[in-house]
């Protein structure tokens, strides 16, 4: 018997790379042997995403994306269906989870210099990930129809109308009617769940097959690579099969208790993961009293109200997300790692990280003009980050990287 | 050492792959459990009521109970001595093959001694058969005593559905749950009495 | 030795500089905004009891008896309320349903035609499935026991809570009549108790904008009442989410899996890496 299976999976090898692609990219794939929990966070990344595939496929069942059912079938979900509330907290708690995750594992990246050469591509598919889950964000808030998808919606629709010439006809393009319909609801619906899962899935297999091509780093900043033992393989590492994988796994159950926590107990999140005036139907004739975006996206939100000027506030709000993508060119340091750089830089990741962190809050409530003064010193802070790198990291004195880990 | 060592890993292994196994079930059952019919499939799939006194003697209407067809024929009197003459022909004339529901109330298998209330669906393959009541040479049956002839497949039934010997499908129409309160006939309830 | 001292030098700016913004962003940034209670002040607090059936039966009952005549709860399903309240559902029928061709399949979609009652009240009544998730709780809560004599309006009574609110007074009756009253109240001091002058009398200074029933004016006492009104929002938040109370029961089963997971996965991978250590 074991004989047969032996010849068939000799057969199957033979013709597909199955045992060449397991080992090397996975159970003897080597991975550093020294990381922290920082480096925990792309594999929580892939668990939320499979979770949300399969949440997501199971709501398109029952979802309806016509206006006059799109509400009213997400309380179908919640009431009728069999665990349906199971299945649309599990997706609507993985939405937030998702970013939470993909924030510090971006803020990892800036701690340890991940897009450091020759990582520049990891980092590049990485940011295009993140570009394209704000976009799967956004599509997805729209689709219970309720008050909040219907504004946030409006609001950022009519972002379009800022581009010069083209942007009003934009906008009416971009939704198909003269107010945000059923029509735009089924075509947010279509990109939600297929065209941006697959561009999703496909940024995320080229971001993986980078990142074994470079191999992971360490919060050292050491390269691995420089001493290898008589087989190739870096003394400092260990194979992914079974340490990372274990490692892994702690991490899993730590995040899946934080998941079921926030699932079974907080699905709203105060408002912040669903925002109460989405339990309304969308009224487009009447604007909720305070509009806030859902929380990932509300640094940006707060940028694009710092600056007094439609088109001004949405290139400013591009630029903070398209800086990311070239920071590979900006860190003129000889050291990856933030242990091993100069004062400014942990001084400018410091106030980077305050800033972001208050333009979120300030994203998330009123205006007031202390607060906008405050989203301008903010904005003035991250962009400062990013255009004074140059600067800081080539003329700081950096302290000397190890050679081993 | 080296001895005791493995002893500890393989308790844990076994240990976390158990825990890890048992919640797979759990963990399926939402998905699996939003596959049921939903409190609005129900809702919609709840009784239909209807009143058949207006019905002439060996006429069938169908009505839809849960979207699918179910047949109602109110028998005459010729029609319902012909069931037991017909016998001979049946695979299963006392519906033992299936879960009958009013086993031994009345000759037309419902709760009624003049109505037959059966399900509309053939039990090979789910087309819906055709009544015929005339007592007439057919195509299909040279002593055709009325009954019920499905096009898809050339099944027969008898006139209170039960199912010849000889025809692809395997057996008899079934009965759904109903009850009659005065004229009024309700098909999916049960009416509690039974 | 001098590296050193610019280092220290450098990171005491760092901190000082963040205590800076710290500061500023406390003093500033959380100033007050108007609260959902709007008049009212801050919102009395509900905490919910979803395992009480009592209080939700008894809260259905109210619901169906005085608010159901003009709102819906479309979302919601007649059997499914008898289920989840754990009344049979021939009791359910009988008592508390009054439209005798509703089958417990059906959705509560009220009993009003939705643009008869807008003529009758300027605007539709709101279907209430939602209404906890909405508002909230609390906002429900404050809501209802806030209605105040206010002859300049429709009906003559206004809201605080609700100022302007399109919906007469409905359980006036059992409330009583209610006023905004002016009284004498103690001031308090800085810590928090009692002012009071040298003789020890308690100082006391004009306070407008109380709220008081008119004495025996309704046929329930201001706790009755307030329990009434606790049982009709308990329900409201049981309807905004049927199950909220098997969702915080199945939630702690989960938490206890992924606990004891970490907790194994742990000890493995510490078993392991003892290989590289």
């Amino acid at each position: 018997m074991s004989e047969v299976i032996g010849k068939m999976f000799g057969w199957f090898n033979s013709r597909l790379p199955i045992v060449n692609t397991f080992e090397r990219h996975l159970s003897k794939h080597p991975v550093p042997s020294k990381v922290n929990f920082w480096y925990l966070f792309g594999a929580l990344a892939s668990v939320v995403l499979i979770i949300q595939i399969v949440s997501g496929i199971w709501l398109i069942m029952p979802y309806s994306n016509t206006e006059e059912e799109a509400f009213s079938s997400i309380e179908y979900i919640m009431r009728d269906v069999d665990y349906g509330w199971v299945v649309r907290y599990m997706h609507t708690t993985g939405a937030s989870m998702f970013f939470a995750v993909v924030y510090l594992h971006m803020f990892r990246g800036l701690l340890y210099g991940s897009y450091q050469k020759p990582k520049e591509l990891v980092w590049i598919f990485g940011c295009a990930i993140y570009l394209a889950m704000m976009a799967e964000g956004f599509l997805g808030y729209v689709l219970p129809y309720g008050q909040m998808s219907y504004w946030g919606a409006q609001v950022i629709i009519s972002l379009f109308g800022a581009i010069p010439y083209i942007g009003e006809s934009l906008e009416l393009w971009v939704r198909g009617d003269y107010y945000i319909s059923g029509i735009t609801v089924s075509r947010f619906f279509a990109l939600h769940v297929v065209a941006l899962p697959l561009v999703l899935i496909a940024l995320v297999f080229l971001h993986l097959v980078a990142l074994h091509e470079v191999g992971a780093g360490n919060p050292e900043g050491v390269d691995i690579e420089e001493f290898l033992d008589d087989d190739g393989v870096p003394l400092d590492s260990v194979p992914f099969f079974p340490y990372k994988v274990l490692n892994a796994l702690v991490g899993i159950g730590v995040f899946m208790t934080v998941f079921a926590i926030i699932m079974f107990f907080f699905p709203e999140g105060g408002g912040y993961f669903i925002e109460m005036a989405n339990f309304e139907e969308a009224n487009p004739l009447v604007t909720p009293e305070h509009i806030a975006p859902v929380w990932y996206y509300s640094p940006y939100y707060a940028m694009l109200r710092a600056v007094p000027d439609k088109l001004g506030g949405l290139i400013v709000m591009g630029s903070a997300v398209a800086i990311l993508f070239v920071v590979p060119w900006l860190d003129k340091s000889k050291a990856a790692s933030i242990r091993y750089k100069g004062t400014y830089s942990k001084l400018a990741i410091t106030l980077f990280a305050i800033s972001f962190l208050t333009l979120g809050y300030l994203g998330t409530v009123g205006v007031t003009e202390v607060r906008k003064t405050m989203s301008v010193i903010c904005t003035f802070i991250y962009f400062s980050f990013f255009l004074l790198m140059p600067i800081y990291t080539k003329y700081e004195k950096t302290k000397e990287v190890p050679k081993r880990l | 050492m080296q001895e005791k060592d493995n002893t500890r890993r393989k308790v844990l292994i076994g240990l976390t792959s158990a825990v890890t196994l048992s919640g797979i079930p759990f963990a399926a059952t939402p998905f699996i459990a939003a596959w049921n019919p939903s409190a609005r499939a129900k809702a919609a799939g709840a009784s239909v009521k209807l009143d058949v006194s207006k019905m002439m003697y060996g006429q069938q209407i169908q009505v839809a109970w849960r979207k699918q067809p179910v047949f109602i024929i109110r028998h005459t009197e010729e029609s319902l001595k012909s069931l037991e003459t017909t016998v001979p022909k049946l695979a299963d004339p006392n519906s033992e093959q299936i879960e009958e529901l009013y086993r031994g109330m009345n000759a037309t298998r419902s709760k009624s001694e003049e109505y037959t209330v059966i399900a509309g669906v053939c039990t090979h393959l789910g087309c819906s058969p055709k009544y015929h009541p005339e007592v007439e040479p057919k195509p299909w049956d040279a002593t055709w005593a009325g009954g019920f002839f499905c096009p898809c497949h050339g099944s027969m039934f008898d006139m209170v559905g039960r199912v010849f010997k000889g025809v692809p499908a395997p057996t008899n129409l079934p009965v759904p749950p109903h009850f009659f309160k005065g004229s009024i006939l309700t098909i999916g309830e049960d009416g509690g009495n039974a | 030795m001098s590296k050193i001292n610019i280092s220290i030098a450098d990171f005491i700016l760092m901190k000082l500089i963040m205590l800076g913004i710290l500061v500023f962003c406390v003093n500033n940034l959380f100033a007050a905004e108007g609260g959902p209670c709007k008049d009212y002040g801050d919102c009395d607090k509900f905490k919910y009891s979803l395992n009480d059936m009592e209080s939700l039966q008894r809260g259905a009952s109210t619901f169906l008896n005085y608010c159901y005549g003009c709102h819906s709860l479309q979302y919601s399903r007649w059997g499914r309320v008898a289920k989840d309240l754990q009344i049979p559902e021939d009791i359910f029928f009988e008592n508390l349903v009054f439209d005798k061709s509703i089958k417990p399949g059906d959705l509560m979609t009220g009993s009003m035609p939705k643009e008869e009652s807008a003529k009758w009240f300027g605007v539709a009544p709101p279907d209430l499935t939602l209404v906890s998730r909405v508002r909230g709780d609390d906002w429900i809560y404050s809501y209802l026991r806030t209605y105040y004599e206010d002859a300049s309006k429709q009906y003559g009574v206004n809201n605080l809570v609700y100022p302007g609110t399109a919906m007469p007074n409905v359980l006036m009756a059992l409330q009583g009549n209610q006023k905004l009253v002016c009284k004498e109240v103690p001031m308090l001091a800085k810590n928090g108790g009692e002012k009071r002058d040298d003789f020890g009398n308690t100082i006391t200074k004009e306070k407008c904008g109380i709220l008081e029933v008119e004495e025996s004016s309704g046929e329930l006492s201001k706790d009755e009442f307030d329990k009434l009104i606790y049982d009709l929002t308990n329900f409201l938040v049981y309807v905004g989410e049927p199950a909220k109370a098997e969702r915080e029961r199945i939630g702690w089963y989960v938490i206890f899996y992924f606990l004891i997971f970490t907790a194994l996965s742990s000890l493995l991978y510490r078993e392991y890496q003892k290989d590289y250590h």
